[in-house]
Formats: structure tokens, sequence, C-alpha cells
């Protein structure tokens, strides 16, 4: 039958195109390749290391945007040199991967981006807000509580539809760490991680996915990395802030979040979604994205060698996309557990 | 020696499908423990507290699955019917092809493709034209979305057409001549002759073939998770989202959080796995049916 050959003939490429894969894996190469792979959240600004990287030690990187959760996967399995995950890795994660060690080493932001046909201005929003509207409590754009906070907006009767990440991403992580942290309610009934059980709404997978459903759909609300909402041209909310101020995520607001950091502890994890008061002009949903390590590597003096630059040099490549330099008491933390890298 | 290596290649499948299930049911003995039988029918899946049930998804799965056999099955004898019966023999050839090459188009393109072009179409369209003809019926209720089961059954649907339109092609044009010249002889029109004769001969044949394309659907998961919006809940409205057992791994094995989640998305696999396997045994019976009374 047809069918039956077609299938054969496509195994057979397949199994040809592995192995020549397979062969180029274990390709014995000489000396600088490094491999990497995880959060697509960093990628942008991984491409713009690598050809740097290059230059200044000839080391050849190459990074698969495959998302934060593969990254751990592959970086767990030692497919690769290197993982990069936007969400800290769990417990269990940790206990998977062994001797493995996560290093902050780009900081950026989430965005929430609406598609309101008819909306006249910028949407406000605050943290109760929009946990109300992913719980399923907020169901229309002319709820009384959205209108209190958008004066003067000409808010529709459209029906809300919340859209979130069906795949497991960090930028869920980010997002439900900031509800979790604002939200009684949330925290009691949906908490945080790299996805949740959504009450309401519908999942795409990949940002792609969630803004292709949002880009159609009227009343829809999603969230993800400032980069890609503002590259696609959707409406970005500005969300109030500790200091009772609505804040559109840029680099300075990013920057303002990181200043209220004080210490970092063992394991790296850093939280700074609504950050103190202090600061008045802080963006409240920001995140660090981490690069994973296992301590022990071949490659431990290449690898160290990397980040090192990567987090010193290399944080100046990210002001255009919208990545914020790390503060130096993060910057301390992450040179001092490089450190623990050895072969 | 060619009995040997036919034999070995067949010991190695059997085989190969035997070292699959027991690893997936080893992988998943720790959801099993914990949740035991419970978590078959429980309709929970919350990866923050660790809780899993397969529910929701063991409902989602069947229901996308015949939905989209209930659409291809017509759609795909029709098809047959035409390239065996009706259309001009200069077409039946490309036609035919074109129509398995459906087959050939991965699955994540597909996705793509449900997402982008038939999702705005659903929504737009004929979610409201069904909404307002059949309005009365629970499952045409509801807001129109481009994302959710009705994508994803017109979209499995897609998929099982061409596996059922090439069998059931084969098997039309296998029907003996004398058969139908009789029912021709007899005053049948072409018809009648297809409806009284050719159908009923191949009918077992044709079972087969669409128990062959339900286990496509029931095991197809990208192009479902890109549209199918991935909710947990059962709704009787087609516009809602849901998600099947399929798409959910491919949504959650990689950085799943802890443990408990992989072994409970391998219990998933399992039960996917007996699915299947109730499918194909069923597909077998059905067959050896058909083979009983010389059809194929």
């Amino acid at each position: 039958m047809t069918i039956k050959r077609h299938t054969l003939a496509a195994l057979g490429l397949v199994a040809v195109l592995a192995a020549v894969l397979a062969a180029t894996a274990n390709a014995k190469s000489s000396d600088t390749r490094i491999s990497g792979a995880g959060s697509s959240f960093v990628f942008p600004l991984v491409s713009q290391w690598i050809p740097a990287l290059g230059q200044a030690y000839g080391y050849q990187v190459a990074y698969a945007s495959v998302g934060s959760g593969a990254g751990i996967a592959q970086v767990t399995a030692r497919t690769v040199d290197f993982g990069a995950s936007d969400a800290p890795l769990t417990a269990d994660q940790f206990a998977a991967c062994k001797g493995c060690v996560q290093i902050p080493w780009a900081l950026g932001a989430t965005a929430i981006m609406v598609n309101i046909h008819g909306l006249n201005k910028q949407l406000h929003l605050n943290g109760k807000v929009l946990a109300d509207i992913y719980l399923g409590k907020i169901t229309s754009w002319d709820d009384a509580a959205i209108k209190a906070i958008n004066p003067g907006a000409n808010l529709p009767s459209t029906k809300i539809t919340p859209i979130y990440r069906s795949d497991n991403s960090g930028t869920t992580y980010n997002f439900t760490d900031y509800l979790q942290n604002i939200s009684k309610d949330w925290r009691a009934k949906i908490g945080r991680g790299v996805n949740a059980n959504w009450p309401a709404g519908v999942g795409g997978k990949g940002s792609s996915g969630v803004s292709g459903v949002l880009s159609h759909t009227d009343g829809g609300i999603a969230y993800a990395d400032i980069a890609y909402a503002l590259t696609n041209h959707f409406q970005v909310a500005a969300v109030k802030n500790a200091a009772g101020k609505y804040v559109t995520p840029g680099i300075k607001q990013i920057s303002a979040a990181a200043s209220t950091i004080k210490s970092v502890p063992g394991n790296n994890e850093v939280h700074i979604v609504n950050p103190s008061a202090k600061n008045t002009n802080a963006y409240p949903i920001a995140t660090f994205t981490y690069v994973i390590l296992p301590t022990k590597s071949d490659k431990a003096a290449e690898l160290r060698k990397m980040v090192f630059w990567t987090l010193t040099k290399g944080q100046s490549y990210g002001t255009k996309l919208l990545f914020v330099p790390i503060p130096k008491v993060v910057l301390a933390a992450s040179e001092k557990t490089l450190k623990q890298i050895s072969t | 020696v060619f009995q040997g290596v036919t034999g070995l290649s067949g010991a190695a499948v059997v085989g190969l499908a035997i070292l699959i299930a027991v690893e997936v049911f080893a992988q998943a003995s720790g959801a099993m423990s914990k949740f035991g039988v419970h978590f078959v029918y429980a309709r929970v899946w919350d990866p923050v507290r660790n809780v899993y049930g397969a529910g929701d998804f063991i409902v989602g799965t069947v229901v996308s699955s015949f939905l989209a056999l209930l659409l291809a099955a017509p759609i795909s004898i029709a098809i047959a019917l035409f390239l065996t019966e009706l259309a001009p023999r200069f077409l039946r050839g490309p036609i035919g092809l074109l129509v398995e090459m459906l087959a050939s188009i991965p699955s994540v393109v597909l996705g793509l493709w449900g997402i982008l072009v038939l999702g705005p179409v659903l929504q737009n369209t004929v979610e409201p034209a069904l909404n307002s003809a059949f309005g009365f019926l629970p499952f045409f209720r509801g807001t129109p979305s481009e994302v959710g089961m009705l994508n994803a059954v017109v979209l499995l649907t897609i998929m099982i057409v061409p596996i059922v339109t090439s069998i059931s092609r084969e098997l039309f044009t296998r029907v003996p001549p004398e058969l139908r010249e009789g029912a021709v002889g007899l005053g049948l029109t072409r018809w009648e002759a297809i409806r009284g004769v050719a159908i009923p001969y191949v009918g077992p044949g044709i079972t087969a073939a669409l128990i062959l394309g339900l286990g496509r659907a029931l095991g197809e998961a990208i192009a479902v998770a890109q549209v199918i919006g991935s909710a947990t809940g059962i709704h009787w409205s087609l516009f809602a989202p849901a998600d099947t057992i399929a798409s959910r791994i491919a949504n959650q094995y990689f950085g799943a959080s802890s443990q408990l989640q992989i072994d409970s998305l391998l219990y998933l696999a399992a039960i996917l796995l007996v699915i299947t396997l109730i499918t194909n045994v069923l597909a077998q019976i059905v067959v050896r049916q058909a083979e009983r009374r010389g059809v194929l």
C-alpha cells in the first residue's frame, strides 16, 4: 500500500538524519565547542552573546531555544553543557540533576498584553484585579473593579478571555509568583509554578500559541516576556506597584525593581515580584533567568569563563532587548557560585 | 535465512512493543501507588499542589477522537466511492494521490494551520452559524473561540480521512465485478448497487479502517496541543477548551516540577496505551470477521 511505502521512506529519512545528528553531536571537537539549551525568553540575548563570545575567546556556542523545561531536562541528561531556565529549579529537579547549580545571568520582565476593541487608552491593572480575572471571578471588561482603576477609559462589556501557557513555562512561573504574592485568594487556590490548575480561560502552546489566540480574541488578556509583547505590537497594560503607581514595563522600571534586592540565598533563587514601595518606579512582574551548570564538567574552565563574561561584559548587550544588567549583589553571588564548577 | 530474518524482525517489533509497555507501566508505578485506581476518574490536575487525575483528559480524548471519526467516516467513504465508481478515470490517480498526501503533512504543521487559519474561520463563521442553526443543543452554545474542542475535532478528522479513504478505496476496487454486474443485471441503479452490494461487502473492512484511524486520533499529541486550548473541565459546548491525554503529556512532560508529576504523566500514558490496545483488539476482531467473508 502506498501509505506504508511513504511511512517507510519517511522512517528511513528520519533514521539517516538521526544518525547524522548523532555523529555531529559525538564528533570529538578539539576544544571549545559549548552547547546549551533551554529558555526561549533569554534566547534573543544569548544570540547576541554567541558572536561576541566567538570573538573574545574563540568559543563556538550553540544554543537551542527549546524552552526552560526542555533545557532543564537536557542538562540533567548531560546532553548539553549548560541549560537555561526562567524558573528556579524545584527540589525534585535539583535532585534529578545530580550536582547542578543555578546562576542568575539575566534580568527581564513579564508584560500583560490585552486585545480590547474600542479601548481608548492604556489599560491599568492591579494584582488583585489580575488575579480575579485569571480566577474567573471578573468576567467582563466593564466590571466595576476595572472601571474604578481606569477613570476616563471607555471599557466595553466584552467578555474577558484569560489566556495562559499550556506548556511548562518560566514566564508562567513569574506571572503566578506575582499573583500569589499579591492575592491571598490566588495563593490559597492556585499557587505558583511553571504550570498551574487554571480555573478559567484557554491555553496556548508557547508564546506564539498564546499570542495567536490573543490576536484573534476580542477581550483577550495574556502574558509574555516584554520583548515578545513589544515586537508583536500588543497593547501592554500598566500594572500597579507597591508604591501605588501604574507602571509600564521598561528598562528603568525593571532596574528599579532589581535595586530593591538586598541579599541572595544559597541556592541563588531570587524573587523580585511586587518589590517594596521604596522604589516608586519599580515594575512589579520582573524576574531573573538562570543558567544551569553541572558542577562537574569536562569543559569547566570554558564554562566558567563563558558565564563570567555573560555576567559582566555580556550584560550590556541586553539593553535594546529589554534585559537589565543584574545588580551587584546578585553578580557577587553568581561569581561565587561559578567557582564551584570544576572538572 | 529469509524466514529467520523476517521472523526476527517480527519478534523484535513485538518485543519492543512489550518493552515499551512494561517501561511505561514501571515508570508510572509511583503515581499508581500514590493515587491508585482513583486516578482514572479523578478530575483534577494541579502541578502546584501535586494532585493529579485523568478524568477530564480521558473524556477529552474519547470525545475528540470519536467525533472526528464520526465526521471522517462519511467523508472518507464518499471520497473512496467517488474515486472508484464515479470519477472520470484521468482524475482518479491525481485525486487519490492528493488525499494520501494529506496523511504526510507533519502534525505540527497541521497544528499551526489549525491555529492560524482554521481557528479564525471557526470562530468568526462556522461557530456562529452552528450556534444560530443548532443553538438549542448544548453542544453549540457558548462563546465562539478559535481554540477548543471543535478545532481539535476538525484537525483530527483531516488526519483520519486519508487513512480511511485509501483503505476504503482499495476495498471498493476489490468488490468482485460479477457481484456488481449481477446487481445491475437485476435492474438495480448504480446507487442501489453500491448501497446494496458494494457497501455490505466491504463493511467490515471499512470498520477496521475506521478503527485504525481512531488509533491515530487517540494518540495525536502535538496538533491537538496547539489547538484544543488545554483546559481542565468537561463542557457540553464544542466551542469550549478541553484537553486530551496525549496533548497533556506533550505540554507538561518537559520541565515537570516534580517526580510525581512525571509519574502521573506516565500513568496517563499507560491509560492511553490501554485505550489504544482495546481499539486495536477490536480492529483485529473485525478484520478477522472480514477475512472469513473473504473481503480482505
